[in-house]
């Protein structure tokens, strides 16, 4: 078997996928296309991170932050305005999609919706071969044996390989979803809300599912999802996004416990915890106002609309994200209250 | 018998008691048991949320209530469901008309469902409380700029003509609540109200809804798939499972002591905040079933870690919790050794 894991091994200190000062802007008109003004949507603006091998690194933030974008110009299915991206000793970005390819087989990707995911026409076997098939992988005779592997792997039944997408559950479904990613035996792969569309019950099943295939296989994950506890539960190291910008980024157990960003704050004490106990004693820090849109440029922080501890400063200079190990973007980083995760 | 307006009133009597309700789909795949025999009642001021995987009949049990399952293919096959006294099965659409709205309103996850896409919000709104509460236009503009304001919309005046898709997605769920809500109804059924929100917005509109609760005293029946959101707004729990309450309890009780394993398997499955990095999770096995093609028996026996023979034919009724609540098992959880759930080959 021709696995790519057994190259010579970057040594581990060494990341494995590199982004540097990432940024994708999307040139639009507003309103109407004859008079419309123009605009520029600072999707990404600036994001930087590293993954080590056997890492899992999770990306949370709301609804239009970013995630997607940044996971989508990683993969170079959206094309990087300005920044790099490094996977191993190879900068991927502004690859011609053929120059991409071989790279394709080391960095995978899975989707949010699994219905939409997965070609309709095409059996599971096809699906899960056609990676295979694409990089010549295997005799073709094997390739249905791998194919069989592959869902025994990810806890399908090998016998339901001549079904077609629509027999199966969302779970199985990504089941199948992940299936296909192993299929080219990555390093790394990208996963885009791979749970949010499933059931609570069902969830579990597939984030121990992707658990147990990174510590069998080695893989990084890229772990995408707006759910904070299941991010806290996966990743080794957190980033939080606002608006096209990484704000804070540390080990999952400091930025639960001891977040420095308001913004990230804010985040935690909104969302639930399912006990009642618990949920009737807190207090949540109020965040007021909508979601700033990323047409718009903010001379100074760009939470300082919504901060609870904004001052006039704020408003003129834009913080960095500084600090090695725990990083935030704040002029004024501290800890507001305790959070629920320090009950643990 | 004589109805005095004590009787009515009297703790005894609750605003809408559900019985025995049952919704069937007419499908090409054969006939789905979408809703089987499901009874439940509601107070004033009070919070219900329901919970159950996806598929379970949360939603149809709540289209009933509101005479808006799709027929055909639907049908409610039985049951009562009586607001006030009046059975909301048995009512003239004309009579519904008059009821839904005033009494009894819905939001659901996805405001544009409510809301129609080529009316101004002014218009949405005013056409309710003339229709409901013989409003005058300029009484009922009044009343809808109130309703804006109270749902927390800046400049509520001025946005009365906007169009739905002038708003965000947190804003049309403020302006749908706000429709729901400007005939203080005494029950408001939210269907998913928050799923489709981010966190600090699910928050606010989770706010707003109980401050609207306590000033009308609004029964809430919240319908939600997040056990964080129940925990934090619920006073009352209805477990759901393939058409059926399984177990129904108050809040802190179902979390405290769940007694139906599915409920124990839900409350396992969930990644928690306050819960460190890295443990694994229990997984509940295996689907739901196939609601056209039913197991006999218990419907959570091909799942179930502590089922015995006799799930598997012969389906366990509701019984009482030692603590007012209600629930659906054959097995005292307690008297037996705990079998974790666990996340095996499906
Ligand atoms: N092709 C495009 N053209 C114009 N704007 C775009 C395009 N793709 C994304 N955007 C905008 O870029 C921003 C970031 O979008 P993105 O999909 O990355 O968000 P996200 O963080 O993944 O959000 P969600 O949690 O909703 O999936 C949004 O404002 C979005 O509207
Ligand atoms: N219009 C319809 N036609 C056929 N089946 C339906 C229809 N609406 C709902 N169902 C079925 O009824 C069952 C319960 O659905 P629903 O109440 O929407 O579940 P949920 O608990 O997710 O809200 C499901 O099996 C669903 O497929
Ligand atoms: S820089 Fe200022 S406005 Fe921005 S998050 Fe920090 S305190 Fe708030
Ligand atoms: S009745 Fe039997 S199968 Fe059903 S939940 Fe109880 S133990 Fe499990
Ligand atoms: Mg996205
Ligand atoms: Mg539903």
């Amino acid at each position: 078997m021709n696995n790519s894991a057994h190259h010579e091994k970057t040594s581990s200190a060494e990341s494995l996928l590199s982004v540097k000062n990432l940024r994708v802007h999307f040139p639009v008109r507003r309103g109407g296309w004859l008079r419309g003004e123009r605009c520029l949507i600072r999707a990404v603006d600036g994001v930087s991170f590293d993954v080590a091998e056997g890492e899992t690194l999770g990306l949370v933030g709301e609804s239009g932050c970013g995630k997607s974008t940044t996971a989508r110009a990683i993969l170079n299915l959206n094309r990087a305005t300005a920044g790099e991206v490094w996977l191993d000793v190879a900068r991927i970005d502004q690859l011609s999609p053929s120059a991409m390819l071989p790279h394709r087989r080391k960095i995978q990707m899975i989707f949010q919706d699994p219905f939409a995911s997965l070609n309709p026409r095409m059996t599971v076997g096809r699906i899960v071969s056609e990676p295979m098939d694409i990089f010549n992988l295997h005799s073709r005779r094997d390739r249905k044996l791998e194919a069989m592997r592959l869902l025994d792997l990810v806890g399908l039944n090998p016998r339901f390989l001549n079904r077609y997408p629509h027999e199966f559950s969302g779970g199985q479904r990504q089941r199948i979803g992940v299936a296909r990613a192993l299929a080219v035996q990555p390093k790394i792969i990208i996963c885009d809300e791979p749970v949010s569309a499933l059931d609570v019950s069902i969830q579990a099943q597939v984030i121990n599912l992707m658990m147990d295939l990174q510590q069998k296989l080695g893989l990084s994950y890229v772990f995408i999802a707006h759910d904070l506890a299941v991010v806290r539960h996966i990743a080794d190291r957190v980033g939080v996004m606002y608006l096209g910008k990484i704000v804070e980024l540390a080990t999952s157990d400091e930025l639960y416990r001891s977040p420095q960003h308001p913004y990230k704050q804010a985040l935690l004490s909104a969302a639930p915890v399912p006990d009642p106990v618990v949920e009737r004693q807190r207090k949540r820090i109020q965040l007021t106002g909508e979601v700033p849109s990323p047409d718009r440029v903010y001379p100074g922080c760009s939470f300082a609309d919504r901060c609870p501890i904004a001052d006039a400063a704020c408003r003129e200079k834009s913080p960095q994200l500084e600090g090695e190990a725990h990083a935030v973007s704040c002029f004024k980083p501290q800890l507001l209250a305790p959070t629920v995760a320090n009950n643990t | 018998m004589m109805n005095s307006p004590e009787q009515h009133l009297s703790p005894k009597q609750h605003l809408l008691e559900v019985d025995g309700l049952q919704v069937d789909f007419k499908t090409d795949d054969g006939l789905v048991q979408a809703v089987r025999g499901v009874s439940f009642y509601l107070d004033r001021g009070e919070t219900l949320g329901i919970v159950g995987e996806s598929g379970s009949g949360k939603s149809v049990t709540n289209l009933a209530l509101m005479g808006l399952v799709p027929r055909p293919p639907g049908i409610v096959k039985s049951g009562r469901a009586l607001l006030d006294g009046q059975d909301l099965l048995q009512m003239s659409d004309n009579a519904l008309t008059a009821v839904r709205g005033a009494k009894i309103a819905m939001i659901f996850q996805d405001p544009m469902t409510a809301l129609n896409p080529f009316l101004t919000v002014e218009e949405q709104l005013t056409e309710m409380t003339i229709l409901h509460l013989n409003h005058t236009p300029a009484e009922a503009r009044d009343h809808a700029v109130s309703m804006l304001e109270q749902v927390g919309i800046p400049g509520a005046a001025r946005r009365m003509r906007d169009y739905p898709h002038h708003f965000s997605g947190g804003m049309r769920q403020r302006v749908m609540i706000a429709m729901a809500l400007s005939c203080e109804p005494d029950v408001l059924i939210a269907d998913e109200p928050t799923t489709a929100l981010d966190v600090t917005i699910q928050a606010q509109i989770l706010d707003l809804m109980a401050e609207l609760q306590s000033e009308h005293q609004t029964a809430i029946i919240l319908i939600t798939h997040d056990l964080g959101v129940v925990a934090s707004v619920c006073d009352r729990v209805m477990v759901m499972y393939a058409g059926k309450i399984v177990e129904e309890a108050d809040a802190p009780s179902l979390f405290a002591n769940p007694r139906h394993p599915y409920t124990m398997g839900l409350l396992e499955s969930v990644p928690r905040l306050d819960r460190p990095h890295g443990v694994s999770l229990s997984a509940i096995e295996g689907q739901p079933p196939d609601l056209a093609h039913l197991p006999p028996g218990c419907s959570f026996a091909p799942r179930c870690p502590y089922a015995l023979e006799k799930c598997t034919v012969e389906a366990p009724p509701l019984t009482d919790r030692i603590d007012q609540g209600r629930f659906a098992c054959f097995v005292n959880v307690d008297d037996s050794e705990p079998k974790p759930f666990a996340a095996k080959r499906t």
